[in-house]
């Protein structure tokens, strides 16, 4: 088809200074001497800016015109004058021209073929991200594995990547992104971290020296069902889909579901906001697959769950204002992460305890793998401090990333020295 | 202060929301009264740019919303994907400025918003030159997370305060003190200077 073609030329045009509100293109396809020579008659009459697409070439051959708007009533009053039948192949130029763009954008979205050529700089689908999973497994079958630790309330998998060189279940480290679906810097924080991990290891640099005595464990979308209705119905869905009886209202908030303060003050029990806790503790099963891989696995020294916005670095606790016992050292390694972060473009981090820092909340994931034993519990809010809250530029998922990458690092190699 | 209130202390530095660049620093008290009633606010910021440089920017903002051929409507500004059409950033601009008005009426000691998302604008025509648009905004607020959507309209001309009437959706929460209609019309200090991006 031509018309991609000639779009793509009106939106180079149409970026610059041109726009093409209200402008319309006809379709005349004469079949009489007389229908062409009135359409003739139109490419003299300079004044009407007429743009002609396919231009007169004879019988029963189309011509296609795109018309500004003020020429409209003119030209289509010379046609019908002269019966020349015509029909409106496109309404709206530029509202055309907008959703061209747009798709554009969204082009970069065609599913890869490797890891190389996806497209870290933008926002993708669930399905993109299960595919780049799967590429990045295949690419590298003897570092990455992908587990399915149980599935969502809508039965879609919840996917866990699992970074090892070898060993029998090694120390190891989590890290999800996700858990909140609106939050989508996140996962799409995840997605690079996933091939940054790859990338350090076969350079040997970075986390590759991590990578020599411990496992990482990272949950992408760890809330697909809200990231799938992000997608389809609401951008600002924070919550799983679950149904419980007695409501009509869906979705339990994943961080008020943990047992650890559960349906204390800092939650809500209404099933109609944003922070219900639920029927019970792991009454999600997103939360529940969590619960479950902790406690079988035995042997997780570091746990990071990352959420955004504010710019935060958390630890625990949320439920309660008693410090925790590892207070100070959470404390010294947070604020040495958060000066990492902000070496790379600058980035302002506030750092401390969940409940001194932003409010008290209960039921939250990073207070009950503390209290499992998992001294390194951290939550990260990312970028930005509300500017562009949750809808933040897809151009600020790199830096994010990579600023983020650096604190991930300090929290991970502390960890690797100082195992317990 | 025991038997009085709560009394912050602020000390904050401010941006161009458009660009980010330093707009000037800040010192404020607030109290809030231990009775429920608006804080009392006493605040003196210094001034990066001076009035003429905002006056002009103020008109070089009404010029790019008048050579619209027609008028402005549109839907999610940002995007989902934090996108916002160069054309559309004028309209966004308000948008903010209005909605922060909104937010000075609703914020209390304990809860505070966020702009989430321009969900629609709709831009009417006057005889006059004021411009007037019609917004659904979606603030975020906190600590509750909820999504609070408000109906805001808004006129504005250069050198003169905006002038903002708004209506917020009242929450579905079981114990909610039922928020009804909320509507006025601000003239804060912001509003005083204009828009200032």
């Amino acid at each position: 088809m031509r018309l991609p073609v000639l779009l793509a030329a009106l939106v180079a045009v149409a970026t610059c200074t041109e726009t093409f509100f209200g402008h319309q293109v006809l379709r005349v396809v004469p079949q009489s001497d007389e229908e062409l020579q009135k359409v003739q008659e139109l490419q003299d009459l300079e004044h009407l800016q007429l743009d002609f697409w396919l231009a007169p070439r004879g019988l029963g051959v189309p011509i296609d015109i795109r018309v500004p708007f003020p020429s409209l009533q003119a030209v289509k009053a010379h046609l019908e004058a002269g019966g020349v039948p015509y029909s409106i192949m496109i309404e709206d130029v530029q509202a055309l021209l907008d959703e061209e763009q747009a798709q554009m954008l969204r082009s970069s979205r065609q599913l890869p073929l490797n890891t190389d050529t996806f497209n870290y700089e933008a926002y993708h689908t669930i399905e993109e991200i299960y595919s780049f999973m799967d590429l990045l497994v295949a690419e590298n079958p003897n570092l990455v594995s992908k587990l399915e630790i149980g599935r969502s309330t809508e039965n879609r998998p919840l996917y866990v990547l699992k970074f090892s060189t070898g060993g029998t279940n090694r120390p190891a480290i989590w890290i999800d992104t996700g858990i909140h679906s609106r939050e989508w810097v996140t996962q799409a924080s995840g997605v690079w971290f996933a091939k940054k991990i790859v990338q350090d290891h076969a350079n040997n640099e970075g986390v590759a020296s991590i990578l020599e005595t411990m496992d990482i464990f990272l949950e992408i979308i760890t809330n697909p069902d809200g990231f799938a209705f992000t997608h389809t119905k609401n951008r600002l869905w924070r919550k799983t889909r679950s149904k419980h009886s007695g409501s009509i209202c869906v979705g339990v908030d994943p961080n008020r579901n943990w047992d650890a303060g559960f349906g204390e003050a800092g939650a809500s029990s209404n099933p109609c906001t944003e922070t219900y806790h639920g029927p019970y503790p792991n009454s999600e099963p997103e939360v529940k697959s969590i619960v479950d891989f902790v406690k079988s696995h035995g042997n997780i020294k570091a746990f990071i769950s990352i959420h955004s916005y504010s710019q935060l670095l958390l630890y625990p606790y949320g439920y309660t204002t008693t410090p925790v016992p590892d207070q100070q050292e959470l404390d010294e390694v947070s604020a040495k992460a958060v000066a990492a972060l902000s070496s790379l473009y600058g980035t302002k981090y506030k750092y401390g305890s969940i409940i001194t820092t932003i409010y008290r909340a209960s039921g939250g994931t990073i207070d009950w793998t503390y209290n499992q034993g998992i001294k390194y519990s951290f939550t990260f809010e990312l970028r930005d401090t509300g500017r562009y809250g949750f809808l933040l530029p897809a151009k600020q998922i790199l830096p994010t990333a990579e600023e983020t990458w650096l604190a991930l690092k300090v929290i991970m190699e502390h960890a690797r020295d100082n195992l317990y | 202060i025991p038997e009085s209130g709560h009394k912050y202390y602020l000390q904050f530095s401010t941006e161009d929301y458009r660009t980010g660049e330093d707009a000037g620093n800040c010192l404020a008290t607030v109290l809030y009264p231990k009775k429920k009633s608006p804080p009392v606010v006493s605040i003196k910021c210094s001034h990066t740019k001076d009035q003429k440089e905002i006056q002009e920017e103020d008109n070089r903002l009404y010029q790019r919303i008048r050579h619209q051929n027609k008028p402005v409507t549109a839907n999610n500004i940002p995007d989902s994907y934090g996108h916002i059409e160069p054309a559309l950033e004028p309209v966004w601009a308000l948008a903010v400025a209005g909605s922060s008005s909104i937010m000075w009426e609703k914020s209390t000691e304990t809860l505070g918003y966020s702009l989430a998302q321009v969900k629609s604008v709709r831009q009417w025509i006057r005889k006059d030159d004021f411009t007037e648009f019609d917004y659904t905004v979606l603030l975020h607020e906190t600590p509750t997370q909820e999504i609070i959507s408000c109906h805001l309209r808004l006129t504005w001309l250069p050198g003169h305060p905006l002038r903002v009437k708004h209506f917020c959706a009242p929450q579905s929460r079981a114990g909610d003190e039922g928020s009804g209609a909320e509507s006025g019309s601000a003239a804060g200090p912001a509003a005083a200077k204009g828009a200032n991006f």
